[in-house]
C-alpha cells in the first residue's frame, strides 16, 4: 500500500470521527447555501411581482395642471400621492421609487398642440430596487402618449400609421434556463467559495493541528516521504470537500423541489447531469484549495495563525465575480484558463444548459491542475523545512 | 549500530548563533543500551533529531547500520524505531489504530501488523486500553502506545528521547525491563536522559553531553575510574562541571 493512500485513509477516518467537522461540512453548509439562494431568489421574484402587479404609488407634482392624465393614470391602478417638498431628496432617501412632475405650462402646451412637459424623477443607481417601477411608469406614459397621438391624427383625417414608419418585433433567443437574477449570480461564487475553502478545517487540523498535538514529529520519523504525506493529506481534504459539495448541491436541488413554484426561478434548479458536470468544473478549485490550505497550515506557526488567513482566502473566489460585475464582457476563450474566472463562466454555462466543447474542458481543467501542481510543490517545500516539526 | 561522527548543528535565534551540537561523536552498538546523558539544553534532542533525519547536520556524518543518513534518509528511518520528545497520539483513533497506522507507513502488511501489535501489547502490558480511543489516556498509557507504534516494524535500532519522562514508579520499572528485553534481543538501544540514576541503572555505555559537546564516555565503571570519584553521581557532576540540570 502506498504511503499516500495510508495517510489519505487515516485522515478521512479521523475526520469522520470529528462530529463537529462532519456536522459543519455535511449538515450546516448543505443547508445554509440552498437557504440563502432560495431566500434571495424568492424575495427577488416576489418583489418583482409586486412591483409589476401591485398598485403603483406615485407622488405627483402639479397634479392640477393635467387632470385628464391623472384620471387616466388612476384607471391604470396608479395611486396618486401628494408630492413631498423636496422631491429629489425624497427619491435619494428612498422614500419613493419615482416621482412625476407635471410642468406648470402643461395645459397651455397641450391646448396648442405642442409637446407638453413631464419629468420623471428617479435614481438610476438603484436599478434593482426601483428599476421595475420606473419602467412601469415609462410604459404607462408611453401608452397614453401613443393613445392621444393616434386620436389626434384620426381627428385630423390622417392615418395613424403615417406616424409609425417602423414596426419592431422582438424575438428572445434565451433558453428557458438563461433567465438571470441575483441569486444566479451568487451561485457560482458560493460554489467556488465552498470548493476553495470548504476543506479548511480538515487541512489545518491535518497539518497545524498535527504539529500542535505533537504527532507530526513521529510521523516524519517514519520512512514515508514528505511528498507522500502531503499528497495523502491534500487528497483527503479534497475528497472531504467534494463530498460536502455533493451534499450541498443535492440539498439545493431538494430545497428547490420543495418550494412553491410561484416564487421560483426555474433556471436555478440543478438537474442530476448538471450536478456531475458542476463537480467536474470545480474539481481543480477543490484540489487547489486543499493544496493552498495545506501549504498555509505548514507555513503558519499555529492553528490560530492558519485560521487568521481565512478572510483573505474568502476574497480570492470573489475576484472574478467582481471583475464580471464591473466589466461584464463576452465569454472569451482565454477566460477559461484563468482560475476562478473560468470556473465561474463554466458554472453559468452548465446552469444555462449551454454546451461546453471538449477543448474548453481541457483548457479549464488543464490550467487549473497546473496551478494545483504549483501549490502542491509549495506545500512540499514547506514540509521539508526543519522548522516544521522541530519547533520545540 | 549507530555511528555519529563529529556532528555539528547550529541555529540562529534572533540574530545570535546557537551551537546546539558542536562536534559530537559516539558509537551505539548492537546488543547494548547506550545512554545519552546531559542537563536540559545540552543538545541531546537535537542530536537524536539528526539521527532520525528530521534535521540535517551542518557538518559531520551519521551512519545507521553503515548507511549514510544524509544519502539515504528513507532507508535509515526504516531501520530505526523512534520515540521522539513529541509523542502525540491521534485522539480520535484507538491505540491499536494508532499503532496500525504507523505499521502501514512502514510498509507492513495487515497480518504482520496484527502479530507485531499482539507481541507489543503483551510486552508493554497494554491489554486494558489497546482498543480504546486515546483521548484521555494517562501519561503512561500514552507513552506505551507511542513506544508500540515506534517499534511496530521490529527495528534493529531503537531511539528513545527521555522515555521515562513523566512516568510513575511502576511504569518506569516496566519500561526499564522492556528496554533490557530489547537489548537481550540483540538490538541497538540508544536513549537520552537527564536523570543520572536511570542511566546508571540501565546503560552499558554512557555518553555525557554538555553544551553541545561530548565531555565523557564509557561504561559507568570507566567513568568512575576516569574521574576518580567514588560515586557515579559525583563523576557526572565532575565532567559536566556543575550540578545544574542533573535532576528534575
Amino acid at each position: 500500500m502506498s504511503a499516500w493512500w495510508v495517510v489519505l485513509r487515516k485522515e478521512l477516518t479521523d475526520a469522520f470521527r470529528d462530529r463537529r467537522m462532519v456536522f459543519v461540512a455535511l449538515v450546516v453548509m448543505p443547508l445554509a447555501v440552498p437557504l440563502i439562494l432560495a431566500a434571495m431568489s424568492s424575495l427577488g421574484m416576489k418583489r418583482q411581482v409586486e412591483q409589476l402587479e401591485g398598485t403603483l404609488e406615485l407622488p405627483v407634482i402639479g397634479a392640477g395642471h393635467a387632470p385628464n392624465l391623472i384620471a387616466w393614470l388612476v384607471t391604470q391602478d396608479v395611486k396618486v400621492l401628494p408630492a413631498p417638498t423636496d422631491p429629489a431628496a425624497a427619491v435619494r432617501r428612498q422614500e419613493h421609487d419615482v416621482i412625476l412632475r407635471i410642468a406648470p405650462d402643461f395645459a397651455e402646451d397641450w391646448q396648442a398642440g405642442r409637446p407638453a412637459g413631464l419629468e420623471i424623477i428617479f435614481d438610476s443607481s438603484r436599478p434593482l430596487q426601483s428599476g421595475t417601477t420606473v419602467a412601469r411608469l415609462r410604459a404607462l406614459l408611453g401608452g397614453y402618449d401613443q393613445q392621444v397621438g393616434t386620436l389626434r391624427l384620426i381627428a385630423r383625417g390622417v392615418s395613424p400609421t403615417v406616424a409609425q414608419p417602423l414596426r419592431v418585433g422582438e424575438r428572445d433567443v434565451a433558453t428557458p434556463e438563461s433567465g438571470f437574477d441575483l441569486a444566479q449570480q451568487m451561485l457560482p461564487y458560493l460554489l467556488l467559495l465552498l470548493a476553495f475553502i470548504g476543506g479548511m478545517q480538515l487541512a489545518v487540523d491535518a497539518t497545524a493541528g498535527e504539529r500542535e498535538r505533537q504527532s507530526l514529529e513521529p510521523l516524519l520519523a517514519t520512512p514515508a516521504s514528505r511528498e507522500a504525506i502531503i499528497s495523502g493529506k491534500i487528497l483527503a481534504t479534497a475528497a472531504f470537500t467534494l463530498l460536502s459539495l455533493l451534499v450541498t448541491l443535492v440539498m439545493y436541488r431538494v430545497a428547490f423541489m420543495l418550494m412553491p413554484a410561484k416564487h421560483l426561478d426555474a433556471s436555478l434548479s440543478v438537474a442530476p447531469d448538471a450536478l456531475a458536470r458542476l463537480l467536474l468544473v470545480v474539481l481543480p478549485i477543490v484540489l487547489l484549495g486543499a493544496s493552498v490550505l495545506t501549504a498555509l497550515a505548514a507555513f503558519a506557526r499555529s492553528h490560530r495563525e492558519a485560521q487568521s488567513y481565512l478572510p483573505l482566502l474568502i476574497f480570492v473566489p470573489m475576484l472574478p465575480t467582481l471583475y464580471l460585475m464591473v466589466a461584464p464582457v463576452k465569454t472569451q476563450a482565454w477566460m477559461l484558463a484563468v482560475p476562478f474566472l473560468g470556473q465561474n463562466q463554466l458554472i453559468l454555462r452548465v446552469l444555462r444548459s449551454e454546451p461546453v466543447a471538449s477543448q474548453e474542458w481541457a483548457l479549464s481543467l488543464g490550467s487549473g491542475l497546473a496551478l494545483v501542481a504549483l501549490a502542491w510543490w509549495l506545500a512540499a517545500r514547506l514540509y521539508h523545512r526543519e522548522r516544521l516539526a522541530a519547533s520545540g | 549500530m549507530i555511528e555519529v561522527q563529529s556532528v555539528q548543528k547550529h541555529f540562529s535565534a534572533r540574530g545570535a548563533l546557537v551551537r546546539a551540537v558542536d562536534g559530537v561523536s559516539f558509537v551505539a552498538r548492537d546488543g547494548e543500551i547506550t545512554g545519552l546523558l546531559g542537563p536540559n539544553g545540552a543538545g541531546k534532542t537535537t542530536t537524536l533529531r539528526m539521527l532520525y533525519t528530521l534535521m540535517q547536520p551542518d557538518s559531520g556524518r551519521v551512519l545507521v547500520d553503515g548507511i549514510d543518513a544524509a544519502a539515504r534518509p528513507d532507508d535509515v528511518r526504516r531501520r530505526l524505531g523512534v520515540l521522539p520528545d513529541a509523542r502525540g497520539l491521534y485522539k480520535r483513533l484507538t491505540a491499536r489504530e494508532n499503532v496500525a497506522y504507523f505499521g502501514r507507513l512502514q510498509g507492513l502488511d495487515e497480518s504482520t501488523i496484527s502479530t507485531r501489535t499482539a507481541a507489543l501489547v503483551a510486552a508493554l502490558g497494554m491489554e486494558e486500553f489497546i482498543d480504546r480511543r486515546t483521548e484521555g489516556f494517562s501519561q503512561g498509557q500514552r507513552t506505551k502506545t507511542a513506544i508500540a507504534r515506534a517499534l511496530v516494524h521490529d527495528p534493529r535500532n531503537v531511539l528513545l528521547d527521555e522515555p521515562t519522562n513523566g512516568l510513575d514508579v511502576m511504569t518506569t520499572r516496566a519500561m526499564r525491563s522492556f528496554l533490557r528485553e530489547l537489548r537481550a534481543e540483540g538490538r541497538c538501544v540508544l536513549f537520552s536522559s537527564h536523570v543520572m540514576q536511570e542511566v546508571a541503572a540501565l546503560c552499558d555505555r554512557v555518553v555525557v553531553i554538555a553544551h553541545g559537546r561530548v565531555v565523557a564516555q564509557g561504561a559507568p565503571e570507566e567513568l568512575r575510574a576516569q574521574t576518580g570519584r567514588a560515586s557515579l553521581e559525583d563523576a557526572f557532576v565532575q565532567v559536566i562541571g556543575s550540578e545544574e540540570g542533573l535532576f528534575l
